[in-house]
């Protein structure tokens, strides 16, 4: 006997859906430069791959972590300090997206042995612990001013002070993540492990081990938001300390309810939303904070499903 | 043939002059980025909007040439980096914007700075107090006006120091504002035979309870506990100082930043006798008043020194471009470096060409007791006026590497 | 350290840890019969320095009153979030309504700061102490303000008191009943759903309440506990969830251990709450108090 999810047994017309939506999302974001503001399109890639990042924990292995900031916000500060030093961009990239990997081992060690609200509780405040270090550490996140004028010397001929150029190398970035994603839900590891999340005493009792599991989704999870940080940092060219905000953390999350957990597609759409209605808000006369509150609570509320999994719901029902 | 030249040359220096012709799509915008939802708005925010309009409108009443012509957009950077990087970028790119001025907070006003040096568009800082402006960071585009960290420190450990304030005890939060802040103070008092008591101690930042600080003091008896705190840890500081009752034991208070709303904040019994160096304030002589008069009815509240600053800097900004007769960028800097002027805000005022440190006349103040205040809003005395040259870092000791 | 600036530093970090004790017993309690963790604990402390200040401004109410008022009113405006909002949630994963209560903070937050600004114009609001208590008191090796030693003595009757009603008195004994086993104390007849809103109401209440005990030492501004609650979860993490006397404990041992590291090296002590806590993990992962994972 084996624990078989639907995910492992797709119907056709689930497989149609879902290339229909890749397909959608895919040719989106190769004219989204065309349709907003390059930088602000840059901004939609990094969040949106942290959302799928941070969706690859909560909605496939049932851990909230509210402290995912630490993870973004290590690697962007890695990437910007790599880069006024005189590195390449890859080096930079690669460097940054590490740098999460390895903090992520220590976090998950300590964290995975609890679920819950306690997993939540605690991987908040290591992010607090990260966003204390960031202050002090002031010649690797230069402290309250933040880090910006580096250098981002072109590879290959591109030039990087291109936004558009650089929107294109993310998109290349973020497709690689993507896929990592996609096939590890799909992989028989992604199997196990919606397996531990939906019964993990059975899952137990058939052989696995739930703590390995987690681990390695954690792993897997942290460096692809490691990724999404040295993306940002790459593309805005400035990092500051609200990368390790516990704000942050907090928005990754309404990020990826809104656009629909589980879905991984959903989280890029609520990333995309979000960032929108923040750019709407710096020249509305509205306050930030009580507009994304009300949102926050009307998606917990009434729409925790979010806008692709409502979607998925509907045609479903037809 | 001569008569003929002389004629064309005529024709269009009188239409120069008429359309002021060189104007990038035949306007000057000006981008307030500012804090317009944050702990900052009350300083800066709708008001420093407000401000940059009026000096927008009080220049183009002037110079009949530019009437319609200039316009103010507000734009809220939400204390966050990245969003004012990308908003100075896309003011830029696709308003056209050709100042960005106001900018509170260190980091916000370093990355807008940054966009503006790429994209080669004036950056005029009010709100952010960073040296590194002027110092590792100074490009050609950006200007620094109204105050910075060291002006704060020298100004207030000079005056204190001088008053007889000669034995300190001074507490600074633990990050780059607080450690520079602290630095600078302990130089300016041992420089006037000024003594710290103890080594001045590093705090947590963000920090509520100080009262291990406090109770230290309270041992060590010096007449001034300085203070390198800002924002809500100074609330918390100079709440607790009058708890544990330092005042009453004759331990003067000595504020490295002090803005309005902090005072507001307490209400101003609870900083009476505190000591702090501000740029302005709104009742400090006549040519104030009346600017604070017209922007109070304007704007229903009392300038801060800030939005005070907004309006100067346009003003100043406008004037160069005007002078130079384009808003492109690089003659308006032509303009402004080295050029001098006084308004109501700038005092004395001339801008240093080497790392474009506005200099102008700054103030110590005394907070007064409530029983004092002889009209609302009226909360210091001046106690001295720090002149130009003397009030901001000298040239030898800046970082600027001009390009 | 001499045994003067210990026993100062003690002294300083009881103030702390009481703030520390009433927010975490308060979560304790919430969590103990509803099984969530209320992230917007730290706003309604918030809330409730908040209150006692407009209470001042509107009606002239002192800190007596306040101190009273203030904290029933959060205890009033928590049980009408329980009937309204929280309860829809109940089923499902606790993880939403720690998202709820998380999105209920970002939005209390940002409407205080909106009235404060409007309505009072100032982003941090004044308060002092009431009258009999200003002052300070000689302890002998310490002069420390009389406010404080009220606030720590306060606090040790408030969390006792708790702690006596919950394991001592037949309410308690209901609401440890329904805690445990909702369906069985149903049979008896009682409606849990009541006590449910009633034990929220009292647990933010007491959040309301270490507000209004704040407000004269501390900024009273929208953010004030955004940081505290982050330092009170972990805390909560040391101490283990759901007891009552652990977290009491907990909440002053920790207050007073910070103080104290604090004293040896200042910048440590926003962060040293967090290096008990990784050891607290490494050593006992459901914390001091907590059951094992398996017993919960």
């Amino acid at each position: 006997m084996t624990v078989i999810p639907r995910a492992a047994t797709p119907t056709d017309r689930e497989r149609t859906t879902r290339a229909v939506w890749l397909a959608g999302l895919g040719l989106l974001l190769l004219i989204l430069p065309k349709l907003i503001y390059p930088v602000l399109a840059l901004d939609i890639l990094a969040w949106g791959l942290f959302a799928v990042a941070f969706d690859l924990l909560f909605g496939f292995s049932g851990l909230l972590s509210f402290g995912h900031a630490a993870f973004w916000g290590s690697s962007a500060y890695v990437t910007a300090s790599l880069l006024s030093h005189g590195q390449s961009v890859p080096v930079a990239l690669l460097g940054g997206t590490l740098s999460a990997l390895a903090l992520a081992v220590p976090v998950a060690f300590l964290s995975v042995r609890s679920s819950g609200i306690y997993f939540s509780m605690i991987t908040l405040a290591f992010a607090q612990m990260i966003s204390f270090l960031a202050l002090q550490w002031t010649d690797l996140t230069g402290g309250e001013n933040g880090l910006q004028g580096f250098d981002r010397p072109s590879v290959l001929g591109l030039d990087f002070s291109n936004s558009t150029t650089r929107y294109y190398v993310c998109l290349l970035l973020f497709a690689v993540g993507f896929a990592v994603a996609w096939r590890t839900v799909r992989s028989p590891f992604g199997r196990a492990q919606q397996a531990v999340r939906d019964n993990e005493p059975r899952a137990q009792s058939i052989g696995y081990d739930p703590q390995r599991f987690k681990f390695t989704a954690f792993l897997i999870s942290a460096t692809l938001a490691g990724l999404a940080g040295s993306m940002y940092t790459f593309g805005h060219g400035v990092v500051s300390l609200e990368v390790v905000n516990w704000r942050t953390s907090g928005e990754v999350v309404m990020m990826t309810l809104l656009g629909g957990t589980t879905t991984l597609v959903g989280p890029v759409i609520g990333a995309g939303l979000v960032l929108l209605l923040r750019d709407q808000l710096t020249t509305a006369n509205l306050p930030v904070g009580i507009v994304t509150g009300i949102v926050f609570v009307l998606v917990v509320l009434f729409f925790r499903r979010g806008v692709v999994g409502t979607v998925q719901h509907w045609t479903r029902r037809k | 043939m001569k008569i003929k030249t002389l004629t064309a040359l005529l024709i269009t220096t009188a239409l120069s002059a008429a359309h002021a012709q060189t104007l990038s799509d035949n306007a000057v915008k000006i981008g307030v980025l500012t804090d317009l939802s944050g702990v900052y708005s009350e300083l800066s925010g709708q008001g420093s909007v407000k401000a940059a309009q009026m000096a927008a409108d009080d220049f183009m009443k002037a110079n009949k040439a530019y009437a319609g012509k200039v316009s103010v957009t507000g734009v809220d950077h939400q204390n966050k980096a990245d969003v004012a990087s990308n908003k100075a970028a896309e003011m830029i790119d696709r308003q056209n914007v050709d100042m960005m001025v106001d900018m509170p907070t260190s980091s916000t006003a370093l990355a807008a700075t940054e966009i503006g040096r790429q994209k080669k568009v004036i950056s005029m800082v009010v709100t952010g107090g960073t040296t590194a402006l002027t110092n590792e960071k100074c490009n050609k585009y950006t200007f620094h006006y109204a105050y910075d960290n060291y002006m704060l420190a020298n100004g207030t450990g000079t005056a204190i120091t001088k008053r007889g304030g000669s034995s300190w005890y001074i507490i600074y939060p633990n990050y780059a504002f607080g450690q520079d802040l602290n630095r600078q103070m302990t130089a300016a008092v041992q420089e006037n035979g000024g003594k710290l008591v103890a080594p001045s101690d590093a705090t947590p930042f963000p920090n509520t309870d100080f009262s291990t600080y406090l109770l230290k003091a309270q041992s060590l008896k010096p007449k001034i506990f300085g203070t390198m705190q800002a924002g809500n840890d100074l609330v918390n500081v100079v709440k607790q100082y009058n708890e544990f009752g330092l005042k009453k034991q004759g331990i003067g208070l000595g504020i490295g930043l002090l803005f309005e709303t902090d005072v507001a904040a307490l209400g101003q019994d609870a900083y009476a006798g505190a000591l702090a160096t501000v740029p302005w304030f709104w009742n400090f002589d006549a040519r104030s008043r009346v600017w604070a008069a017209k922007f109070e009815k304007a704007f229903g509240k009392k300038p801060t020194w800030a939005q005070a600053g907004v309006y100067s800097a346009t003003t100043t900004y406008l004037n160069a471009v005007m002078r130079a007769k384009t808003d492109n960028s690089d003659a308006v800097v032509k303009e402004l470096e080295g050029s001098s002027f006084d308004d109501f805000f700038a005092r004395h005022a001339s801008i240093r060409p080497q790392d474009h440190r506005v200099l102008l006349d700054v103030h110590t103040v005394m907070v007064k007791a409530k029983a004092d205040a002889k009209e609302p809003g009226d909360i210091y005395t001046r106690l001295s006026t720090i002149p130009a040259a003397k009030a901001f870092m000298p040239l030898a000791e800046s970082k600027c590497k001009m390009q | 350290m001499n045994t003067q600036l210990f026993l100062i530093q003690v002294f300083n970090g009881l103030v702390n840890g009481a703030f520390y004790a009433m927010l975490s017993l308060g979560l304790a309690v919430i969590f103990g019969m509803l099984r969530i963790v209320n992230f917007a604990h730290g706003a309604l402390y918030m809330l409730g320095a908040f209150t006692a200040f407009a209470l001042g401004q509107a009606f002239g109410l002192g800190f007596w009153p306040a101190l009273i008022i203030a904290p029933i009113l959060v205890g009033l405006l928590g049980a009408v979030l329980e009937r309204t909002l929280l309860s829809r949630l109940y089923g499902l994963e606790p993880s939403y309504n720690l998202l709820l209560t998380f999105g209920l903070t970002l939005l209390t937050q940002d409407l205080v700061k909106q009235v404060m600004l409007s309505r009072f114009a100032v982003s941090s609001a004044p308060y002092s102490p009431p009258a009999a208590l200003s002052g300070v008191v000689n302890l002998g090796f310490v002069v420390f303000p009389k406010y404080r030693l009220f606030v720590i003595a306060l606090s040790l009757v408030v969390c006792m008191l708790t702690w006596f009603v919950i394991e001592k008195t037949r309410v308690g004994s209901i609401i440890r009943a329904s805690t445990e086993n909702p369906g069985v104390t149903r049979a008896f007849g009682i409606d849990v759903g009541k006590w449910v809103t009633g034990v929220f109401a009292v647990g933010v209440g007491l959040a309301g309440l270490a507000g209004v005990l704040a407000a004269p030492i501390y900024s009273v501004e929208p953010y004030m506990g955004a940081e505290l609650i982050i330092t009170t979860f972990a805390v909560v993490v040391i101490g283990g969830l759901g007891s009552i006397l652990g977290s009491v404990i907990t909440g002053f041992a920790v207050g007073v251990l910070a103080a104290v590291g604090a004293a040896f090296y200042p910048p440590i002590a926003n962060t040293l709450v967090f290096i008990l806590m990784f050891v607290v993990l490494l050593v006992r992962p459901s914390g001091l108090f907590g059951l094992p994972e398996g017993a919960r």
